[in-house]
């Protein structure tokens, strides 16, 4: 492929839909699932327009039902169809938690391989909209607990579409949480069929004082901390995880070894979140004798996310609150 | 009734220890006998025993807590037993963190008003103040580039929150003064198979596990284990900056090669010797039986004059007279021996290093480490061999030291009896060691 023809600017979510058409194309047994995602075109106009183009038997609006939905989904997976499932927010999969953890995760495990739940659900996830409690978390490390899923969760149009095609070549359960805010965002996006490596961290920015592991939008924040940071002479090099479930150990333990310090940004609660098992991790290993400060976590409020868009803005971390934590880290100031 | 576990006495002039590490959680099972924790002292390290058999409760004082002398730190409980939870004393007060360990006299434990059982986890818990604690405040970098560099924490300054020292503050050793690289990695150890519990062999200072060659050929049949110290043979060369980091890579080299034993003999020479009693001291359970030919650490004086002049020479020529110190008469080093022996210290980078681990252990010509208190602790059956015509440390050392061992006082053996009269010194082993 000749990366400077084939490289479009395009955005997060025409990223995603442009993986859903091109699995489409190519595989007949991948099916759209979801509730609006047909004539409604998605509650965040992701599949847009896929209903014209491959029909209402391909592009099915389910009822408003997500255990339901979820489990039709599961089903047609473990008969040989490739479902993608699309949640109205990750927040609703909390009623579909039986089909996802108690069934897709496990049914490899509990029928000893002879069968598998090939399934990709999409989740937009993430605060930022005005959305308030109950349609802005961000609870990917809820299900980083589970065995038998993977979890992702891209933070550029070019991953999300590489990791949906990866989740769609994936035998198993793959939740991809997208974030409602980088929907709009526009990046450079190869075209064709690619598969983004699943359980493969990507080193966004080179640095030597300090390590900040961040997931989904976090990315760009800590990207843009640390393009302030670089100013007052302070490297920060930034981890992008893209995979929750499995953790890129190799990458972060190397990065730590070579800083010595670490910091974990993510948009879901603090405590017992995707800090928590990073931290655990890196104490735990080789790179522990390399640590010279302690591990920061930052991560959301001990709140349900606020409405009121200044408390919002304030109950997750921000480029500021980014930047403040990496520059005393870094300044071995903690 | 609960049994109580105090904190020991161990050394004459000891009013507090530092409860290093608990080898039984409280709620577990242990018998009597078994070790129960750690604790340090300004000058060593050793085991507490359990008391008795039974459920470890109510403890009150946690690793790094300084506690006085005869202070209750837990209680060993009967299945079921309630119990009163003792007061810990793990503190003195803030702001006259010396007043306490100058008194010579431990407190006496303070009665405890009555709670009842359900309360006590809580309550029991000590409070211990970070401030006043004693222990050096370092990142992990930090201590692992000390313990590269062979520097010790406690004589840095953190520049950290909190004064905790970070990596940065480790300042690599005189490399260009001293004109030699400090080498990281554990001690070599090798070994030679045979039978019995094995014996394990700690050279002196400027020898090296080939030293004991005359009395492994005297010796056949037992298994051997054999450390290089640091600096020696073929161990890292590292900066020592005192005994009691000798000792503590010694002690990560025992454990390490001892692992899967149950029980060793220990032989060690002259600074070996000193070693050996350091190891004895914090390992008593592995150490079968002990024996010491002229070890260091028994008193100050030490001939500095022979100690720098090995160290320093170049040639054999300067080698073989402080060599001819070593041995009860100068005629047991010819100058071929001299020359072997100068071509085994041959590399510069050894010499230099050696040296400066003499102005360390040896200071202005004293030896700077006491091991009289250890000696006078040892339980392992000990037995102590010197040469009456040792040249280097004298034997009145070992007449006016306290403890129950051994001595065999031998005629015709000055500082290294076991290369002078290997077979007489093996046969002292065979009386001595266990099987």
């Amino acid at each position: 492929m000749n990366a400077m023809t084939d490289l479009r600017l395009m955005t997060y979510s025409e990223a995603i839909r442009e993986a859903m058409a091109i699995a489409l194309e190519a595989d007949p047994t991948v099916i759209l699932m979801g509730e609006d995602i047909g004539v409604y075109g998605g509650a965040f106009q992701v599949t847009l327009d896929l209903i014209d183009r491959f029909g209402p038997d391909r592009v099915m609006d389910t009822p408003i039902s997500e255990l339901g939905g979820a489990g039709v989904a599961v089903g047609a997976a473990l008969t040989g169809l490739k479902p993608i499932f699309e949640f109205q927010f990750s927040d609703f999969a909390m009623l579909a938690m039986e089909q996802i953890v108690n069934q897709a995760a496990k049914l490899r495990y509990m029928l000893g391989g002879e069968a598998s739940v090939p399934v990709v659900f999409r989740l937009p996830s993430g605060s930022g909209t005005g959305a308030a409690a109950q349609h802005s978390q961000s609870i990917e490390a809820w299900f980083g607990h589970v065995p038998g899923l993977k979890v992702l969760q891209p933070s550029t149009p070019e991953d999300a579409k590489g990791m949906l095609l990866a989740a769609l070549a994936d035998p198993d359960p793959v939740m991809i949480f997208e974030h409602k805010l980088l929907y709009k965002m526009k990046g450079e996006v190869p075209a064709g069929h690619y598969l983004t490596p699943i359980g493969k961290a990507a080193i966004r920015r080179e640095g030597t004082d300090v390590t900040i592991v961040a997931g989904s939008i976090m990315v760009h924040r800590a990207l843009e901390a640390a393009e302030k940071l670089a100013a007052e002479g302070i490297s920060a090099e930034v981890i992008d995880l893209r995979s929750i479930r499995p953790i890129d150990h190799a990458t972060i333990l190397a990065s730590v070894k070579k800083t010595g310090r670490l910091m974990v940004v993510y948009e879901g609660v603090k405590a017992f979140g995707v800090g928590a098992e990073i931290s655990a991790m890196v104490s735990e290993s080789e790179a522990f004798d390399f640590l010279d400060a302690p591990i920061l976590r930052l991560g959301a409020a001990d709140a349900p996310v606020p409405y009121n868009p200044d408390l919002e803005r304030a109950a997750v971390p921000q480029v500021d609150t980014i930047e403040a934590a990496a520059r005393r880290l870094a300044r071995r100031e903690v | 009734m609960p049994v109580e576990v105090i904190l020991p006495k161990v050394d004459m002039d000891m009013s507090h220890g530092t409860l290093a590490t608990w080898h039984v959680a409280e709620g577990e099972t242990v018998t009597k006998g078994a070790a129960l924790f750690d604790i340090e002292t300004d000058k060593a390290a050793m085991e507490v025993e359990s008391p008795a058999s039974g459920i470890l409760r109510a403890v009150t004082a946690q690793p790094g807590d300084k506690v006085p002398v005869g202070a209750v730190v837990a209680l060993i409980c009967a299945e079921g037993e309630v119990w009163d939870a003792p007061v810990p004393q793990t503190r003195v007060a803030l702001g006259q963190p010396e007043a306490s360990s100058i008194s010579v006299k431990p407190p006496a434990p303070v009665a405890s008003p009555t709670q009842p059982a359900a309360t006590l986890a809580r309550s029991a818990a000590p409070s211990v103040e970070p401030l006043s604690d004693p222990r050096p405040r370092a990142t992990p970098a930090a201590r692992q580039a000390a313990r590269e560099a062979g520097i010790m924490l406690e004589d840095i300054s953190g520049s950290g929150p909190r004064g905790r020292i970070q990596a940065a503050d480790i300042v690599a050793p005189h490399v260009a003064v001293t004109g030699w690289t400090p080498e990281y990695g554990p001690l070599h150890v090798t070994r030679r198979k045979g039978q019995g519990v094995p014996l394990l062999m700690l050279h002196g200072f400027t020898a090296d596990s080939q030293s004991w060659a005359p009395l492994e050929k005297a010796y056949p049949d037992r298994a051997l284990i054999r450390i290089d110290l640091a600096n020696h043979g073929r161990s890292p060369r590292r900066r020592i900056a005192g005994f009691k980091e000798l000792a503590r890579m010694v002690v990560d080299a025992f454990d390490d090669a001892t692992r899967d034993l149950e029980q060793v003999n220990v032989l060690g020479h002259s600074l070996g010797g000193a070693l050996a009693l350091a190891l004895a001291d914090v390992r008593p359970r592995k150490v079968s039986s002990l024996v010491l030919i002229a070890p260091a650490g028994l008193g100050p004086e030490i001939d500095a004059a022979a100690l720098n002049g090995i160290t320093r020479a170049t040639r054999a020529e300067s080698l073989a007279p402080w060599l001819r110190r070593l041995t009860a008469t100068p005629e047991a080093i010819s100058d071929d021996y001299a020359k072997a022996a100068m071509h085994s210290r041959k590399d510069s980078a050894l010499r230099a290093a050696q040296a400066d681990m003499a102005a360390a252990l040896f200071a202005d010509g004293t030896q700077t480490f006491d091991l009289r208190p250890a000696l006078g602790r040892l339980t392992a059956p000990t037995a102590i061999l010197w040469g009456r015509q040792d040249h280097i440390l004298p034997q009145s050392q070992v007449i006016s030291a306290q403890g129950d061992f051994a001595l065999h006082l031998l005629s015709g053996a000055g500082h290294v009896p076991q290369i002078e009269i290997p077979d007489r010194v093996a046969r002292i082993l065979v009386q001595h060691l266990r099987d």
